[in-house]
């Protein structure tokens, strides 16, 4: 939601850096390269890649569907297995009790309570059906910036990490002060470095 | 610098300019002349954040309210606040943009682009359709920013001047107006 329709968080990246040359084959060997990967199979507990702006379950990308233009148009899917605490606790607590019953212990020790723990949190998360969240990213090739369209931070790192990954380049939030970077010039810049906090009152 | 010490460092900065667009706007009833592009109506509305302090010290107040004159945000300014976030209408020529932009990060938040009819018929579409309509899009949220940066470019050109302290003086005059003179 947002790039396509109706109302749109957002905040801005530069793009740092020069693509090879033919930078559309390189964008569409790298696109294909670091597309999703489905773990609904799997026992995996994490997955990331680009799928389609149109359509979350399109990771081919036939007829390069994700170029518009002058932009490059992507969805950074994120599937991830998670069990609630709350879940985790009360059957590691049964796993236990059933054990020591077994057993016949008056308490269980140390490791073996963390042996019980992780073989309940793995058989967990096999069954825990993966959540997918996805986030739309709009790459301007002639500006060099991208509108990625999440207010969430935690993300933005997560895209700046995987967004070197798959295309080799940097990308840097435009915070006001960066900003202000790339509209001022010459003397203004060296001023604005000194610029410091001003007393509306 | 670090972009995560620029964070914390020049945070001030898009306080600081969020605070001078709400009294630029009010200067002339509402309206920013741009240059190259002309007048913009830039109206502040139901929605603001306003913040003083930093970490721990840190004090915010929301203020909310459809018909309101925001005179407990204009309080916040008398004692020593600036916006952090506020709920903008920007029109320029025939469009007319709605969001939220938060300063410190510069993020824009729940924006409704104006409607056109590439952006609103929701019927299913051929890829040539649906290509065209992403590129307006597009189109329409690049104006926003291009306007926003244009008013950013205005502020930050009056901050680096020389003339910044005529342009305080009359901000401070604005800020200790009494809110019922408004």
């Amino acid at each position: 939601m947002g790039l396509l329709k109706g109302s749109a968080s957002f905040v801005r990246f530069s793009v740092q850096g020069e693509l090879p040359e033919n930078p559309m084959d390189y964008i569409a060997d790298r696109v294909v390269s670091f597309s999703y990967n489905d773990i609904d199979d799997t026992y995996d507990e994490y997955s990331i890649g680009w799928v389609s702006v149109l359509n979350m379950f399109d990771s081919q990308f036939k007829y390069a569907s994700y170029v518009a233009g002058d932009y490059v148009t992507l969805t950074l899917r994120i599937d991830e297995r998670k069990v609630s605490p709350a879940i985790l606790k009360k059957m590691t607590q049964k796993e236990e009790e059933r054990i020591r019953l077994e057993k016949e212990l008056p308490k269980l020790s140390r490791s073996m309570k963390v042996e019980i723990k992780e073989r309940v949190r793995v058989e967990l998360m096999r069954k825990a059906i993966p959540v997918p969240s996805v986030f739309e990213l709009c790459w301007s090739l002639s500006d060099s910036t991208l509108l990625f369209f999440t207010t969430n931070k935690k993300i933005h790192t997560v895209l700046e990490d995987f967004f070197k990954e798959s295309f080799g380049i940097l990308i840097r939030q435009q915070i006001p002060y960066t900003t202000a970077e790339n509209l001022l010039k010459d003397d203004d810049l060296l001023t604005l470095d000194r610029l410091s906090p001003e007393l509306f009152v | 610098m670090d972009l995560v010490d620029l964070i914390i460092e020049k945070r001030f900065l898009g306080q600081e300019f969020l605070t001078w667009l709400w009294w630029k706007s009010e200067e002339r009833g509402g309206t920013v002349s741009l240059p190259e592009k002309g007048d913009v109506t830039v109206v502040f509305e139901k929605h603001m954040l306003l913040e003083s302090g930093e970490g721990e010290s840190a004090e915010k107040i929301v203020c909310t309210g459809l018909q309101t004159e925001l005179q407990e945000a204009r309080t916040g300014l008398q004692m020593g606040k600036k916006l952090e976030q506020a709920r903008i209408v920007l029109g320029h020529n025939d469009y007319e943009y709605s969001f939220t932009l938060a300063a410190a990060l510069m993020e824009y938040r729940n924006v409704r682009l104006p409607k056109t009819e590439a952006t609103e018929s929701d019927s299913n579409r051929n890829p040539e359709e649906t290509e065209g309509m992403i590129l307006e899009r597009v189109y329409l949220f690049e104006e926003l920013i291009n306007m926003v940066n244009a008013l950013f470019l205005l502020f930050l050109k009056k901050r680096v001047s020389s003339s910044w302290q005529e342009e305080l003086e009359q901000i401070r005059n604005w800020v200790h107006k009494s809110p019922t003179s408004f």
